[in-house]
């Protein structure tokens, strides 16, 4: 019994420690390639209350890194994430709006009875890397309306 | 560990753009759109998304159908005006699977609404083994590839699924 247990266990830290692995890796990706660092937050609880607010339903475990004053040419985004592989993560949605000059990729996995979805949004100086475990219905959405992704995780757009 | 250097790295460049084959003058529509949409489901994703429709109705079906699914490849550009993008454009696409391998079996035209190509790839026992839909509106432009085997019943219940344009197909032109 508790030679199962730790087996559990070892495979949710095992589970956990993939999700970490993807989202700094990306992170780090972008603060490489562009020189730049993501904003520390040190009001994390203001951050925590403004993800709260933004967390569209059917969605848990948000990691959230934010980048300011990034100039990221709109014809390199897809090179960049292309190089950048996907980890234990697939490719699964990109967007382009030349209206608002934003750009949306969305890479997705299997975690048990929940997907994992690791989003990077690029909008005009500035880019915003989310990792979030999403139900059914929230993939469902995603898929259906890509194009509100990033109002949806932004807190643009009231889908609840 | 070389070997495994490469094969990521040829992972990495195609993920995002496999399959399809647009021309240039296509791909050239993503600057003038006003919005791009590019979903890519291989078959790790299928699954995944199949085991979150439901066993009821419309989604039963959907679920049933992308069980013998390869991948689903959907790029869809919108416009914020009408005319933004040539006939020739959308011919040149369509060009690809006028073969032998590919039959057309709709082509719908219509002024206010656009039009529909729905090409079918013959596969093994009455099977198919792939499919395209290419939906072209006044300020839309949808082009859809499945691949994998599906019943040619099966096609419609894919519509509206996964951003899928709806099928309206009726009973004729499934047979």
């Amino acid at each position: 019994m508790k030679g199962r247990l730790l087996v559990i266990l070892l495979l949710a830290c095992g589970a956990a420690a993939a999700a970490d692995r993807d989202f700094d890796r990306l992170v780090k990706a972008i603060e490489s390639h562009y020189g730049t660092r993501h904003t520390n937050l040190p009001l994390m609880g203001f951050a925590n209350f403004v993800v709260k607010v933004a967390r569209p339903a059917g969605t848990s475990s948000f990691h959230l890194a934010m980048f300011d004053h990034l100039d990221t040419p709109s014809e390199e985004r897809d090179e960049f994430m292309d190089q950048m592989g996907s980890g234990s993560l697939h490719p699964l949605i990109r967007v382009h709006s030349n209206r608002d000059r934003e750009a949306t990729y969305i890479l997705a996995g299997d975690v048990g009875k929940t997907t994992r979805m690791l989003i990077a949004i690029f909008g005009r100086d500035a880019a915003t890397v989310i990792e979030v475990k999403v139900n059914a219905e929230a993939l469902r959405k995603t898929i259906e309306r890509p194009d509100l992704t990033a109002q949806r995780f932004l807190g643009k757009h009231d889908d609840h | 560990m070389r070997l495994a250097t490469i094969l990521i790295a040829a992972w990495a460049a195609t993920a995002w753009g496999q399959t399809i084959k647009l021309p240039d003058s296509v791909e050239r529509l993503g600057a003038k759109a006003e919005e791009k949409v590019e979903i890519t489901m291989d078959k790790a994703m299928l699954r995944l998304a199949g085991k979150f429709l439901s066993d009821k109705g419309d989604e039963a079906k959907a679920r049933k159908t992308i069980n013998g699914l390869e991948s689903i490849y959907v790029r869809s550009f919108t416009f914020a005006r009408d005319g933004e993008y040539a006939t020739a454009d959308v011919d040149a696409v369509r060009a690809q699977f006028q073969t032998a391998a590919w039959s057309r079996i709709i082509g719908m035209r219509s002024k206010e609404e656009g039009n529909v190509d729905v090409f079918l790839k013959g596969g093994t026992t009455g099977q198919l083994g792939g499919a395209v839909v290419i939906a072209a509106g006044p300020r839309e432009l949808t082009i859809v590839q499945i691949n994998g085997t599906l019943d040619p019943d099966q096609l419609a219940d894919l519509g509206g699924q996964f951003h899928i344009p709806h099928l309206a197909m009726g009973e004729g032109a499934r047979r």
